[in-house]
């Protein structure tokens, strides 16, 4: 369980974290989503102490991260890969964080073999790929046999093998009763792996919810393709029903089921070469949350910059 | 690369893996120490001190001649070859000091150090704990080696110097205390600036320019500050002094670490890692 309350961050004159609450539950997998430069990562890092915050306070199980007996049994955290003194070998690496909890060199072995790091322990981290950094960051974070894992990007840098392990294992991790927090820029990946969603836009929380509800908010469109478009589309014309044109034969109608669009086609002696039911994407609905919070947003489109290309 | 676990497996074996793990003290020394030995700049730094202690020792010898014979003199000429590698010594160790710790601010491995210690302060003493105890032993060592490889050539020449006489002996253990209070220094320098670069600067330019850019400015009071220096007043603890008594040089040493040591401190509490 952590509990945020009016959690401030701010560097200078910029807030990165505005004044933010939510709580992460155990037995569910809470995803973090939001663009760059939302606060996500500001805001892990305030939960394990290494930031603090400027303002409000975040606890873990009832008390601040540093205030635990044994915190790495409280967190596991994967902040970023490659948190690691480049010189040292992953197993050693391991052992320095071990140590501090006096946790025995058995478990050390098994999270080395549980990450899938054991051809490469002896090795220094110097020379690994993100990938690998990754999975050592994960075997560091999981050292504790911790009640939280909070991971940062977790499957960035990752092969798809390692992905889907990613994923198969927070999940059972969350069953266990334990609380996930993670974040993850792949909408498809979260929509996935994540029961419950935080998304944070410029430093606020502009949506908190299950997966499900946010799904839910996005309206499904029916898509239609027929050679006589323009019949059909005139035949839908009433109100509340929005029709747009999105090519010389494709329209997409909302407000009205396919099955009544069909019928309209029929009755108009039309006939349609597609009407499918597009339902609403987590991707869609986070576009549409974040589209007014987006710190760097790219103006000009690849499409738009080819096309005008192409004319000159 | 592709050892990938493709079956998810148990998360928690059916054993408690870490039945009664908790963060204490002597955990974070003993990580200290895993992480001080598991580098090869460590071990390259310690190896070089000892080569150069031996090495200096034996150039002093091979070059000079007319070595004091008195019976009491003997003692005091083996004192020079045996700690005169410490000039040198004095820099591998600063820098060694500044990298224990700008190292894990260079590579990031702080954020791992202090998630898994999130007061902090014990990191800074642990490591300050550990780094000087290995560099005193170290430098015990080095300085003892020099005087074993040089005490053969110093007898063929007559000068027999007596190990067992305490001005004698003191002498070769306040030089590994210096290296270690000096090393120190550097290690708090290091912590205050988070940064190799900046830190060796600062360490060595305590060192070395500080006291030549004092020694041009013709002022009494520069020169009174000029004997207060840690380089100055810490090779009494070797050389002797006319000024301080080794115990005295010691506790100068100490408050200048203490100087830098606090706000090493403060500033770790205080700053986002």
């Amino acid at each position: 369980m952590i509990e945020a309350t009016s959690l401030t961050k701010r560097y200078g004159a910029k807030t990165a974290v505005d004044s933010i609450d939510f709580a992460v539950r155990p037995g569910q997998v809470t995803g973090f989503l939001g663009p760059n430069g939302a606060g996500k990562s500001t805001t892990m890092r305030m939960i394990v102490g290494l930031d603090r915050p400027s303002a409000g306070r975040v606890l873990v199980n009832g008390k601040p991260y540093a205030e635990h007996a044994a915190p790495l049994r409280e967190v596991g955290a994967l902040l970023e890969a490659k948190a690691v003194h480049t010189g040292r070998s992953a197993r050693n690496h391991l052992r320095s964080i071990a140590a501090t909890h006096g946790i025995p060199r058995r478990r050390v072995d098994e999270v080395i073999d549980l990450t899938g790091l054991h051809s490469v322990a002896g090795k220094r981290v110097g020379g690994f790929s993100l990938g690998m950094g990754q999975r050592l960051g994960l075997a560091a974070a999981l050292l504790g046999d911790p009640a939280t894992l909070i991971l940062d990007e977790p499957v960035n840098g990752l092969d798809p093998e390692g992905v889907l392990w990613v994923r198969g294992f927070v999940r059972q991790f969350a069953a266990q009763g334990r609380t996930v927090l993670l974040s993850s820029h792949l909408m498809s990946e979260m929509a996935l792996t994540a029961d419950h969603i935080i998304v944070l836009g410029k430093g606020r929380v502009i949506a908190n919810a299950t997966v499900a509800e946010i799904v839910g908010s996005t309206q499904t469109f029916v898509r239609v393709r027929s050679p006589r478009i323009d019949e059909v589309a005139r035949r839908l014309t009433q109100p509340d029903v929005t029709v747009t044109s999105v090519d010389a034969d494709v329209i997409e109608v909302r407000g009205l089921p396919a099955d009544v669009i069909g019928d309209a086609a029929l009755s108009v002696g039309v006939a349609l070469h597609e009407l499918t039911t597009v339902q609403g994407s987590l991707e869609d609905a986070y576009m549409n949350l974040t589209r007014d919070e987006v710190e760097y947003r790219t103006t000009v489109t690849p499409d738009a910059a080819l096309a005008e290309g192409i004319a000159r | 690369m592709s050892t990938v676990t493709t079956t998810v497996p148990s998360v928690r074996a059916s054993h408690q893996p870490v039945p009664d793990a908790r963060l204490r003290f002597t955990g974070v020394l003993r990580s200290e120490w895993i992480k001080l030995t598991t580098l090869r700049s460590t071990l390259w730094a310690y190896a070089i001190l000892v080569l150069v202690q031996v090495g200096m020792g034996v150039i002093f010898v091979l070059a000079s001649d007319g070595f004091a014979s008195a019976p009491g003199a003997a003692n005091q000429a083996a004192v020079l070859p045996s700690t005169l590698g410490i000039m040198l010594g004095q820099l591998v160790i600063s820098v060694l000091g500044v990298l224990v710790i700008s190292g894990e601010y260079g590579t990031g491995q702080i954020r791992s150090s202090l998630t898994a210690v999130p007061k902090r302060l014990p990191v800074l003493w642990a490591k300050a704990l550990v780094f000087g105890v290995t560099s005193f032993v170290v430098g015990l060592v080095a300085v003892f080696a020099a005087y074993a490889v040089t005490w053969p050539m110093l007898d063929a020449r007559g000068v027999t110097s007596d190990i067992s006489d305490p001005a004698l002996w003191g002498s070769l253990v306040g030089g590994a205390g210096y290296l270690a209070l000096i090393g120190l220094l550097a290690y708090f320098l290091g912590a205050v600036l988070r940064n190799t670069a900046g830190g060796i600067a600062a360490a060595l330019g305590l060192l070395l320019v500080v006291p030549t850019v004092l020694s041009f400015i013709q002022a009494d009071w520069i020169t009174v500050i000029g004997q207060w220096l840690p380089g100055v007043v810490g090779q009494s603890l070797f050389l002797g002094s006319e000024i301080f008594e080794p115990w005295q040089a010691v506790l100068v040493m100490l408050g200048w670490i203490a100087v830098v040591a606090i706000p090493a401190a403060i500033l770790l509490k205080r700053r986002d890692a």
